[in-house]
């Protein structure tokens, strides 16, 4: 046996090892579920076709994009609202202590027991939706810039001053990359909260978007499309963290960098 | 210090008068309309008259119920899962992809079945906390597990510490912190998605009540505020009490010496008031 | 107590110009700390003189960061006068540069090399190709010319050091101040940075003020030693080492007037 024939095989056991546990679910779930005649248990080769005929190529794309678009808005909305206050909030120190415990407050409060009330001063349609997300991820987000701001290093403001960096310098070049990897988990935490809120403010009296579809398949007995719409929540939670997770290796890639070698040394 | 502690708390009452005063104000102007959000004061007067009635505080516990039993379920299985894989390279390597996978699903996504399987009761509830909770805590508990400094995991070696002994006196303090923080973050997951399943999936509790309000129309606003001041209040106390215990359990660890530090010059420290999620 | 510039350092400027660099009169410094007040310095008078390489010594404690600091304008003295170039210290003036001891901690991780060095020179307007070259020629000077495209936390600790000293002497600072720089690397790292702060000293023509609590590095290095004490924080001594220029690791610290300033200094600042 050759060495890269070797190598090449110890390269797919390590594959084999992540994958085998994911294969043997989903086998257990489609044999378990092929001769299924529960209602609610539906074989997964149909909700897998459902999820084709529906999602990929059928009328449930409205109700995806319409989430999607909800969530994008929202969530932008809550990251610059969130960045931009906090570091107002940094600069203006008497505001920030007269504010923080309010601002602890809405932070902690959970957040869905907003939407009885978003729907009683914004109706049921897409104002709605993109309010309560924004309004419910902005905190994370905000406390995190806050707190990253306030925790940086003395010895790298001493630097900028010596160096001659003005104030407003100092903010953009040496306060916010420092307060970067603690703004990035803030906005990853907000993210969380924003698909949760996505999908909550779809479920009551909504016309459209993934929670829609799937309270609606619920209600029509349409069990396969109702799990047909779970899965399709998953995978958006899925990719929406490898995405956030990709952007954020290619943005704070120094910050893993430094943390790796810190580790050796 | 006197000085500063009480022009802190100073400030902070004259942002909170102010902030009610303007409520009024607008409410009693007319800018915010009677029919579609109620005024400071019959906001303030519902919620007194509410800490009085039982059913507020029915409400309050049984959403600590769902809260308490999904939490106390999901960190007990997450404890064992991760540190079984956070010991065994194997059984992480297989469960990792599958853990991630779980953890990324939003879990209102999941209500759906667990009300087919349950029904709008107590069990529903807190499987699906419990559920909620078991997958980012299984990760940090690996991670704490894992987290053992070299130079103390040397040191340990060389003290001939070994087995359980060595689990319980080094790994399981040395992961302490993680754990705590993960428990601190899972409290306040655990408390979201208890009221995710009140307010939709139609179990009992503060998301039950605020729901019953909404439907009663313009006349219960008011109860219904009342009913999201008193979720906010319950947040900031779970999370003031996770504070609160984490400190004290782990006051030789070097963060909560730090904290103190800070708190002593500051007041407070934001440090542990933060819930700083990784 | 000597003000002359040292002969082998003058240009040109320096000889026309007797003002000292640093002028120090009864400096104090009490802070608030958390036991309550603390006098870091007592009573603090020296001068420094252009083109000048002075060490100030002392043990821990003795308050010689907050020295420094105040040297730099990063903070204000309680009473008594710090002044730079004959004006009292505000705020942190332009022609100053500062090394601080922990590297890891001043040099910004989210910059390559050449862009740390660069900074300074991009707040300054220098223009871009000027800025190119300069940064190449002071990256040159403290070894590291292929160095620019890395991360400072790819490099080992003498090396980011390095970068530090390189990029607070891009801008031509009249006055360097270093504090301790060398006390977090190995031994051998720091024969080989002393010897290229004395190189690069002699290059740039630049006064330097290098707070150490070595005394063989301070007597290796300077033109003058100023030892502080304790408590209180007042300078005990000042002494003109006139061991000759160049120095050399070896044949310099064999010379008898090495050991002998060594000695002086040590028991100075061992029985306070």
């Amino acid at each position: 046996m050759s060495p890269s024939y070797l190598a090449s095989l110890r390269l797919a056991g390590r594959a084999a090892t992540r994958v085998w546990l994911f294969v043997v679910l989903f086998a257990l779930w489609w044999f378990w579920s092929s001769g299924s005649k529960s209602l609610y248990f539906p074989p997964l080769s149909q909700i897998l076709k459902a999820l084709w005929t529906q999602w990929v190529t059928g009328p449930a794309r409205a109700e995806l994009a319409a989430s999607l678009e909800h969530l994008i808005v929202g969530y932008v909305i809550a990251a610059a609202v969130g960045i931009g206050i906090g570091a107002l909030l940094w600069s203006a120190r008497y505001v920030r202590v007269a504010t923080s415990p309010y601002l602890y407050f809405l932070y902690v409060l959970p957040a869905p027991v907003l939407v009885p009330a978003a729907m009683t001063l914004f109706g049921i349609g897409f104002t709605m939706k993109v309010v309560l997300i924004a309004f419910a991820a902005v905190w994370p987000t905000l406390l995190n810039t806050l707190d990253g701001m306030h925790s940086v290093d003395q010895v790298k403001l001493d630097t900028a001053r010596v160096l001659g960096v003005s104030p407003a310098g100092r903010v953009f070049r040496v306060v916010l990359p420092a307060a970067a990897p603690q703004i990035v988990a803030g906005l990853r935490n907000s993210l969380q909260v924003a698909i949760i809120l996505m999908v909550v403010s779809e479920w009551e009296a909504s016309t459209d978007g993934i929670g829609y579809y799937i309270v609606n398949a619920q209600q029509s007995f349409d069990y396969v499309g109702m799990w047909s719409g779970i899965i399709v929540l998953a995978i958006i939670g899925t990719v929406a963290n490898l995405l956030f997770v990709g952007a954020e290796n290619r943005v704070l890639h120094w910050h893993y960098g430094a943390r790796a070698v810190e580790g050796t040394r | 210090m006197l000085r500063r502690y009480s022009l802190t708390y100073g400030l902070r009452l004259a942002v909170l008068a102010a902030a009610l005063g303007l409520w009024q104000g607008l409410s009693v102007a007319g800018v915010i309309r009677s029919d579609e959000f109620p005024s400071m004061s019959q906001t303030a007067s519902a919620l007194s008259d509410l800490l009085t009635q039982s059913t507020l505080w029915s409400a309050v516990g049984q959403t600590l119920e769902g809260w308490g039993l999904g939490l106390v379920i999901g960190a007990a299985a997450a404890l064992l899962v991760g540190t079984f894989i956070g010991v065994n390279g194997f059984a992480y390597r297989s469960a990792i992809g599958v853990i991630e996978f779980f953890k990324a699903i939003p879990v209102i996504a999941i209500l759906p079945i667990g009300l087919v399987l349950w029904g709008a009761t107590l069990t529903m509830k807190f499987a699906l906390v419990a559920f909620a909770v078991f997958w980012p805590l299984v990760i940090q508990v690996r991670y704490g597990v894992r987290s053992l400094d070299p130079v103390v995991r040397d040191t340990t070696t060389v003290l001939q510490i070994k087995g359980a002994r060595k689990f319980f006196m080094v790994i399981l303090p040395s992961a302490a912190p993680f754990v705590a923080t993960g428990l601190r973050v899972a409290a306040a997951v655990a408390l979201v998605v208890d009221i995710i399943t009140e307010l939709i999936g139609g179990g009992s509790g503060i998301g039950e009540r605020i729901l019953l309000a909404e439907n009663a129309g313009p006349s219960d606003y008011p109860q219904m505020y009342a009913y999201i001041v008193v979720a906010g209040v319950l947040g900031m106390v779970l999370a003031g009490a996770f504070a609160v215990a984490e400190r004290y359990v782990l006051h030789w660890h070097e963060s909560q010496r730090a904290a103190k530090a800070e708190g002593q010059d500051r007041g407070y420290s934001e440090r542990q008031v933060l819930v700083i999620v990784a | 107590m000597s003000n002359e510039a040292r002969p082998e350092v003058t240009t040109a400027a320096a000889e026309q110009d007797s003002t000292p660099v640093v002028s120090l009169r009864n400096v104090r410094k009490v802070y608030a700390g958390a036991a309550g007040p603390k006098t870091a310095l007592q009573d603090i008078t020296f001068d420094v003189g252009r083109g000048e390489f002075a060490c100030v010594v002392g043990p821990s404690g003795a308050g010689k960061t907050t020295l420094l600091r105040t040297l730099a304008g990063l903070a204000q003295p309680t009473s008594g006068q710090a002044l730079f170039e004959g004006t009292p210290l505000r705020s942190v003036p332009p022609g100053i540069g500062v090394v601080f001891q922990d590297y890891g901690r001043s040099l910004y991780p989210w910059l390559t090399v050449a862009r740390n060095v660069d900074l300074p020179l991009r707040v300054r307007g220098v223009p871009r190709a000027e800025r190119a070259d300069r940064v190449a020629e002071v990256l040159g000077s403290v070894g590291l010319a292929d160095a620019g495209r890395s991360y400072p936390w790819q490099l080992s600790g003498g090396m980011q050091q390095r970068v530090a000293i390189a990029r607070s002497l891009a801008y031509r600072p009249d006055l360097l101040l270093m504090d301790e720089p060398f006390a977090s690397v190995d031994a051998q790292t720091r024969f080989e940075l002393e010897d290229l702060i004395l190189r690069v000293r002699q290059e740039f023509g630049v006064t330097v003020v290098f707070v150490t609590h070595d005394i063989d590095e301070a007597v290796y290095l300077a033109d003058r030693v100023i030892a502080v004490s304790k408590s209180p924080g007042v300078v005990t001594e000042i002494a003109d080492i006139t061991l000759p220029r160049p120095r050399d690791q070896i044949t310099t610290k064999a010379d008898p007037a090495f050991a002998r300033y060594r000695e002086h200094l040590l028991s100075l600042v061992m029985n306070r």
